[in-house]
């Protein structure tokens, strides 16, 4: 036995406290709410005083107004089907659900199927039937199922099956939004990160439990330590993707906490995790598995707290001319869009030649670029002297250059203008040479390798 | 032959059959190295970078060691894999990179820090404790720690299936007071997984015994003796250019009799 609630003058959340107040079994559609009323008779009498009681209950929220609609049947649609299509208390006897929608008008099932989402894109089903002379339910329940399929398909049998009060799936009860969080206060301050292991599993392994129930993955992980000086010491760690491994989000978390550790002894741990519905995986036995995101985040994680989060990502080119700009970008797991159609580079960067094999050089950049003192005769760099250990001096056998640039001098502290050459050394060591016009200062600015 | 199965008795019972080619059954087909898309070195390097193996490659300066690296990343990314580079001082070039091929939102990049002379250029969080910028114990030591310690998660993670690790720049007496067990974890941190490991360095410093040595810039040394092969395009001082390095490569294995020799030509590619 179900109950149907539809009140536009009342607030969806009065109607939910109404229908909490019945039973925990209760579903929101829209502005109609559906009641499982099975087992309530012990305490609301019949179906009808049931019904009675429930219409008291609305009454008390209204504000004037349309009058609350009560519906109450055999089976979920039945009765919303009644509620959204007739006015004040309507009760059904099981097994008169189909002669009970009899007379209802067919756009009763038009606003039910919106309320519920159950169709994509433009109902035309409406306009077809209203075309067809068809007006109320009974009269679309009349017509022949393999007629139905022939003309509206699958959507038209739905629509059939619902117009018969049948239900297309069973209710979903609502479930209490109730936050992932947690929290543990200590008798005894703790001091560093290897007890708070610890607790952290403890605290994170019933959140994972309740994460998995609800199908859900933290998406940002809020920790809070309240320490003994008072001060609260907050972190929020945005995860690249949803996960709810106890071990990974633990570790994560310590990772980050190793990184901006807390300056003082803990007293509260707290840990708030904002839920994101679950990842779907669909794997394809034609492409290359890709590594699993909590291998990756657990990984990125570490290195950051051994190398510092600045020095660990993927290279980004920038839009410039800049000689060796770049940005650093959070390392993710790329999916196969990035990868290069075969040929796409071949002319430029896959030379092959039988026999001989030809590679690109590479350019072994020097981030801190090496003053060097420059011999320069007729305009060109003939001897380097350098006393960094590893980089060779001497003569200057062959260059070619020089290679002018120069950018963003309308920007104060950004601006470059300099002059490079590519000079080879007698030993054979090919330098990437460049010299500040306005300063006239040279550097070793990389190998090419 | 009774002595030889007493050996690898022995060897069983300690636990030392690894070494023994019966361990682990030989990867076979194309799934068992990492091409590197060059027709001439995959032939001579029976397929390319063998994976679960630990390879080097070496030598002089300019010789095209690191093109050939980035040659190996270029193609596995290309592969639709992904790659990491722990690059010990700091020396990738992300421009040139992609103008080599490497489809960079696949690399993953450990950069480590770059030795400078004015300490206020070097991340802070580099150098407290450090007193001196060289010798035991000293700030390189302390990067090129980082440095094994990153390559120790990264092939631990199994994130990605090549993975090089750039040592030109590292002193060699700082790179033999490295433990041997070093290379020896790594060793068997990736042995029978997917993922090939490439240490790329001035000399030779370890290999598996799977791996290869590619020796680059055969028949010149850093003292500058020998042909260095470079090559130069235009006739006139101001329109000469760069074009490229003609070397001779080495590459040898264990399991290998002798050494093949290819010819490498590595071609100038300039970022902008």
């Amino acid at each position: 036995m179900f109950a149907a609630l539809v009140a536009p003058s009342i607030p969806a959340a009065a109607i939910i406290d109404v229908a909490r107040a019945f039973t925990p079994r209760f579903e929101q559609v829209g502005p109609l709410v559906l009641l499982d009323a099975g087992g309530l008779s012990r305490l609301f009498g019949s179906p009808q005083e049931l019904g009675t009681h429930l219409s008291e209950a609305l009454a008390k929220h209204g504000t004037g107004g349309t009058a609350p609609r009560v519906a109450i049947a055999a089976t979920q649609t039945a009765a919303a089907l009644l509620a959204l299509g007739r006015p004040g208390l309507t009760v059904i006897a099981p097994g008169q659900e189909a002669k009970a929608l009899v007379p209802l008008s067919i756009s009763v099932l038009d606003r039910y199927e919106k309320l519920k989402k159950l169709r994509a894109g433009d109902n035309r089903h409406l306009e077809i039937l209203t075309k067809w002379g068809i007006r109320t339910l009974g009269a679309f329940a009349a017509v022949a199922g393999p007629e139905v399929f022939e003309r509206l398909g699958d959507h038209g049998l739905q629509w059939q099956a619902l117009a018969r009060g049948v239900d297309a799936r069973p209710l979903v009860p609502w479930v209490d939004e109730v936050p992932f969080e947690a929290a543990l206060e200590l008798e005894w301050p703790i001091e560093g990160l290897e007890p708070l292991s610890f607790l952290l599993a403890r605290l994170f392994e019933p959140l994972s439990e309740r994460l998995e129930q609800a199908d859900r993955g933290a998406t940002v992980i809020h920790t809070s330590l309240r320490l003994t000086t008072k001060r609260v010491h907050a972190r929020t760690l945005p995860l690249p993707s949803p996960m709810r491994d106890p071990k990974t989000l633990r570790t994560l978390v310590l990772l980050d906490l190793e990184t901006h550790p807390p300056d003082a002894p803990i007293d509260t741990v707290r840990v708030f995790i904002e839920p994101t519905p679950g990842r779907v995986t669909q794997w394809t036995l034609l492409e290359r598995a890709q590594p699993a995101p909590e291998q990756v985040s657990t990984l990125i994680a570490r290195l950051g707290a051994l190398m510092g989060d600045k020095h660990v990502g993927s290279p980004r080119l920038q839009d410039t001319w800049k000689p060796g700009a770049f940005a650093m970008d959070e390392f993710r797991v790329v999916s196969e869009e990035f990868r290069v159609k075969d040929g796409a580079l071949a002319p430029e960067v896959l030379t092959v030649h039988s026999g001989l094999a030809t590679v690109n050089s590479a350019l072994r950049r020097f981030r801190f670029p090496i003053p060097t003192r420059v011999q320069v005769q007729e305009g060109r760099p003939i001897r380097v002297a350098t006393d960094r250990h590893g980089c060779s001096s001497g003569a200057i056998v062959q260059s070619a250059g020089p290679w002018r640039t120069s950018g963003e001098w309308w920007q104060e502290g950004r601006a470059w203008d300099r002059d490079e050459w590519d000079v080879a050394m007698a030993d054979g060591t090919i330098y990437r040479l460049v010299v500040e016009r306005g300063v006239g200062q040279w550097f070793l600015e990389g190998v090419v390798d | 032959m009774p002595v030889r199965a007493t050996v690898e008795a022995l060897l069983r019972e300690r636990k030392l059959d690894r070494t023994l080619t019966s361990a682990i059954p030989e990867r076979l087909g194309e799934d068992a190295v990492s091409p590197l898309d060059v027709e001439a070195l995959d032939r001579g390097l029976a397929g390319g970078l063998p994976r679960g193996q630990v390879s080097e490659v070496v030598g002089p300066a300019s010789s095209g060691r690191t093109g050939l690296v980035w040659a190996a990343l270029a193609a596995a990314t290309r592969r639709g894999e992904t790659v990491a580079l722990i690059d010990t001082f700091d020396r990738f070039d992300p421009p040139t990179a992609a103008a080599c091929g490497i489809v960079l939102p696949r690399l993953l990049w450990v950069r480590g820090q770059a030795v400078s002379k004015t300490a206020v250029a070097i991340d802070p969080a580099w150098l407290p404790g450090v007193r001196a910028v060289h010798g035991p114990g000293t700030f390189v030591e302390r990067v090129i720690d980082r440095a094994i310690k990153s390559l120790n998660l990264v092939v631990q993670s199994g994130v990605c299936t090549l993975v090089a690790i750039d040592l030109i720049d590292v002193p060699a007496q700082a790179l033999r007071r490295l433990p041997a067990a070093t290379w020896f974890r790594i060793e068997r941190a990736i042995e029978g997984s997917d993922t090939a490991v490439v240490i790329l360095a001035a000399q030779s410093v370890a290999r598996s015994s799977g791996g290869r040595s590619i020796q680059m810039g055969v028949g010149r040394q850093e003292s500058g003796v020998g042909d260095p092969g470079i090559t130069w395009k235009g006739d006139h001082d101001r329109s000469r250019r760069l074009g490229g390095v003609r070397t001779t490569t080495a590459i040898g294995g264990a399991r290998w009799s002798g050494t093949q020799q290819v010819a490498v030509h590595t071609r100038f590619v300039h970022a902008g």
